[in-house]
């Protein structure tokens, strides 16, 4: 199907030549935001936390061949063979499961022993309505207001961090789990943030913004939005000046998701104080002709592993400080439908990557054995909010759980390693 | 003090009573002053798109009841400009069958898609009928069928569906979504069978669409719901449009919520499906909720949302009627500034300022694409988000003064992209401090604080250049006092 691409937008831009757009200037009154030294940088990884919006089908992304019938004779059309070496068969993990052939860049991170693979994971609540099930997992507890896991910890931290990159949102909107007291700072485009207007205009629409918006004394929350754009503005527009190669030869799909991954790159390159970044994959919610090694979901599939790949590839050493984790709503359906798809279920598949992962399959295996589904669906195992204590406390170094998920008292898997 | 509605319309012309009503107001942010024209303005800006001085002179001369009354019905107020525009699309009047052909060349389909969401924004800023064109965007959003499935099928669903009952009765409305191309493809419908059926429909059909997440069914009626639709389904290939497969449907009894679907029934099932919704109190709590948060206040008065689901429930849903309830009531008169543009609010107000000519209709697409809200482009089935922490961050803040610098750039020659003459808007007359006033007035229909509005006489150092005014307007567009509505 057609849709309008986004590199068509920006060239009908480039052609508006009046438009005047330009860097942003920095007149001597504008305030500027010091960084703080390294010292007192953060001490734990970047966090980087994916989001696969609709629902991923874990039992297609990871497969439980192992499972034999079980798996095979409730997804007639749709099942992945179990591997056989073949370019549609699973790619073997452990003899038991094997990933999806189109997650074919994870299974390097596997293999270089750095991968995660928690299967049988998610949110323990039963609701198959996808907008509760994300607010509840990305608040992480019931009763906190408007307030999200990663705010709470951004809250709860022993060290203080004033730069208006801590914690980013890939995206026109920011991710749930952002969202609270601390700011966090929503970027589509680096290329694109910038003020746009006539160069010899640019200082005064700058100085009179910033008087008309009280960016030197907000006096609500638009002003202070308003204030953090002046305060990111200028290192964007140096950052965009830069320009940006990807290093080792990765390469990014040029997708929302790829791109996302990439400019999360660049900012965490820059050292300007990144410790939180947050990005979405759509396409999940595959109810008809989900396809199997091919098709619909493998498209989806091949997108998020060839982003989470080429994010891998390009930060290279830089990734001994970061972890990434994966998560989505809820699982699908174990049978599947009329239409060559899934319905909503309950467990996942969840990945976690980087330098401080203990690699491998992390599941304590329900078995697709009737008696052990939950009302036709996956049983879950292990909560979501486990992968993410233990990555907080023991790679973030935040040990305020409590705080951070309420009324939980987490079960640690040895998912990562203590920095 | 307390106005009682009826006590507020019958003086709603009288300055006293405005002024009074200025002490009840909750501000919010940076707010526009309106002095005596206060209940006027507020009213215009949540039952039209954006202030405009001609409907002040309509809104004096019919009163703020007589022009809700006549926004209430739009087939009675003439539309020269966009029924102009309508009959100018090569694609919007075309019926399903002739859409689906036509749609076989890649090159007409990308073309719909441009001129579908061209003509949502052009309507929406150029329409008299303004309170139509809010409920089309209202209901859009709560039927939400983004173009990616078929964009064929939406042009269709947007006019037959949404349109034709936007103003109407929410039981024909829901049908209406029901028996379309676009929402059975959308949500898998088309492809659900007896053996093994499809729950995505039945699912958002009860979540969103009627009683609301906590509206009181179970994982087992998501189940007994998909079972009755089966057969609901699109004929491609011949008509391309809805119709019931006998075939593909399962007879057994379903309960649904406590009913007892007969076993043996074909379309039926699905039918009575729709009106146990349609009559159920959950939906008329939920749908009234939606509609003072986006009408009223994001944090929705109860005493509100309780009596227009009354009167929801006592006129079987007559959307016309709940409405009239809502905008007469206390509660939205007492609302002024409570609500954050989103930012297709934002483009249109400015299109209505500047009425703008553009050289591509892509370039006010494009301003939404960077702010996160191309018409008919949210893929969920939940629609847009409506409140205010859903859409101020620092990508949007950005982009909302860019996309007001932008179109007020087009004042001058040789701007590319844009154009338009600033000239009605802001006509060199008087010094610089009265035409700064008069624009003031024009654009937000009151006034501002004195300092800020200093900033912009400033920046009129030689009035009769064209970039200059269109700087002084582009700032304004830009500034906290265009945000809210």
């Amino acid at each position: 199907m057609q849709t309008i691409a986004r590199r068509e937008f920006f060239g009908l831009m480039k052609s508006a030549g009046a438009l005047g757009i330009s860097r942003a200037l920095f007149p001597s009154w504008f305030p500027r935001v010091a960084l703080r030294a390294d010292k007192s940088a953060p001490p734990g990884d970047i966090l980087v936390v994916v989001f696969q919006r609709g629902g991923m089908d874990g039992l297609n992304a990871v497969v439980p061949y192992g499972d034999g019938a079980l798996y095979y004779d409730r997804r007639p059309t749709l099942a992945i063979p179990a591997p056989n070496g073949g370019d549609n068969a699973a790619l073997d993990l452990d003899g038991h499961f094997g990933l999806h052939p189109a997650l074919r860049p994870l299974k390097e991170i596997y293999d270089a022993g750095q991968l995660a693979v928690i299967h049988a994971a998610g949110s323990p609540d039963e609701t198959r309505s996808h907008f509760a099930a994300m607010e509840l997992m990305e608040r992480g507890a019931q009763g906190v207001g408007g307030v999200g896991w990663i705010n709470r910890h951004l809250q709860t931290t022993a060290w203080q961090n004033e730069s208006p990159f801590r914690a980013v949102g890939m995206g026109t909107l920011i991710q749930g789990s952002l969202q609270g007291p601390i700011p966090a700072f929503a970027l589509q485009s680096i290329a694109e943030f910038h003020l746009k207007g006539r160069e010899n205009q640019l200082a005064t629409i700058q100085h009179t913004l910033s008087n008309l918006y009280s960016i030197q004394a907000p006096g609500d929350d638009v002003d202070r939005q308003a204030a953090q754009v002046f305060a990111t503005m200028d290192t964007m527009s140096q950052l965009a000046g830069q320009g940006y190669t990807p290093a080792h030869g990765a390469v990014y799909p040029e997708t929302s998701f790829g791109m996302g991954l990439l400019q999360i790159a660049q900012l965490i390159k820059a050292e300007i104080g990144v410790e939180v970044a947050c990005v979405d994959i759509g396409g999940w919610d595959t109810h008809e002709l989900q396809g199997g090694a091919q098709g619909e979901m493998a498209n989806v599939l091949a997108d998020f592993a060839k982003g989470l790949g080429a994010f891998n590839t390009d930060l290279g050493e830089r990734m001994r400080d970061i972890t990434v984790v994966t998560m989505s709503e809820f699982g699908r359906r174990v049978e599947q439908n009329a239409s060559d798809g899934t319905d909503h279920g309950h467990a996942n598949a969840m990945f976690v990557f980087g330098g401080g992962v203990n690699g491998g399959i992390h599941t304590d295996w329900p078995t697709l054995e009737e008696h052990r589904l939950d009302n036709g669906d996956l049983a879950l195992t292990t909560d979501y909010r486990d992968v993410l204590s233990e990555i907080i406390s023991a790679r973030l170094l935040n040990p305020a759980l409590d705080q951070i998920f309420p009324n939980y008292t987490p079960t640690l898997r040895g998912i990562v390693r203590a920095r | 003090m307390i106005i009682t509605r009826r006590n507020f319309l019958k003086y709603s012309g009288a300055t006293t009573l405005a002024i009074t009503l200025g002490s009840a107001f909750t501000w919010h942010g940076t707010q526009v002053a309106y002095a005596a024209d206060a209940a006027f303005a507020h009213v215009l800006n949540r039952t039209t798109w954006g202030f405009r001085p001609q409907d002040l002179k309509t809104i004096k001369a019919l009163g703020i009841e007589g022009f809700i009354e006549q926004q209430l019905n739009p087939e009675s107020i003439a539309d020269p400009v966009v029924d102009a525009f309508m009959a100018r699309q090569e694609y919007m009047n075309l019926d399903i069958k002739t859409l689906s052909e036509l749609g076989a060349d890649p090159l007409k389909y990308y073309y719909m898609d441009i001129e579908l969401v061209w003509a949502r924004i052009f309507r929406a800023a150029y329409s008299e009928r303004s309170l139509h064109e809010l409920m089309v965007e209202f209901w859009s959003d709560h039927f939400n069928v983004p173009v990616g499935d078929s964009v064929t099928a939406k042009i269709v669903y947007d006019r037959d569906a949404i349109r034709a009952h936007a103003l109407g009765n929410f039981r024909e409305l829901l049908f209406a979504t029901a028996r379309s191309a676009a929402m059975m493809y959308y949500l898998s419908n088309y492809l659900s069978y007896a053996a093994h059926p499809n729950e995505n429909y039945a699912r958002e059909l009860m979540e969103l669409h009627t009683i609301g997440v906590n509206g009181g069914y179970t994982e087992t009626d998501v189940k007994e719901v998909a079972r009755a639709f089966t057969g609901w389904t699109v004929d491609y290939g011949t008509h391309y449009d809805y119709y019931f497969e006998p075939s593909a449907h399962d007879y057994e009894e379903k309960i649904v919520l406590g009913h007892t679907l007969a076993a043996g029934r074909g379309v039926e099932d699905g039918e009575e499906v729709l009106n146990i919704l349609a009559s159920h109190p959950a939906t008329a709590n939920f749908v009234c909720r939606k509609l003072v948060r986006r009408f009223v206040s994001d944090d929705p008065p109860a005493s509100l949302v309780a009596s227009a689901a009354n009167v929801f429930i006592a006129t079987d849903g007559d959307i016309r009627a709940v409405m009239r309830h809502i905008l007469t009531s206390s509660e939205f008169m007492a609302s002024q500034g409570q609500k954050f543009r989103r930012p297709l609010d934002v483009l249109v107000a400015m299109l209505r300022v500047t009425q703008p000519k553009f050289d591509d209709t892509l370039f006010p697409r494009y301003w939404l694409d960077l702010m996160g809200h191309v018409p008919y482009y949210w893929g969920p089935p939940n629609g847009y988000p409506e409140p205010k922490r859903a859409w101020l961050n620092t990508n949007g803040m950005l982009h909302r003064w860019n996309t007001a610098l932008s179109v007020a750039g087009g004042a001058v020659k040789n701007y590319e992209g844009v154009h338009y003459n600033i000239n009605k808007v802001m006509p060199v007359k008087g010094s610089a401090d009265v035409m700064v006033k008069k624009l003031i007035e024009q654009v937000l229909g009151g006034t501002i604080d004195e300092q800020d509005k200093q900033q912009l006489v400033a920046l009129l150092r030689k009035p009769k250049k064209k970039v200059q005014r269109a700087l002084v307007l582009g700032l304004l567009m830009a500034s906290p006092y265009f945000q809210w509505r």
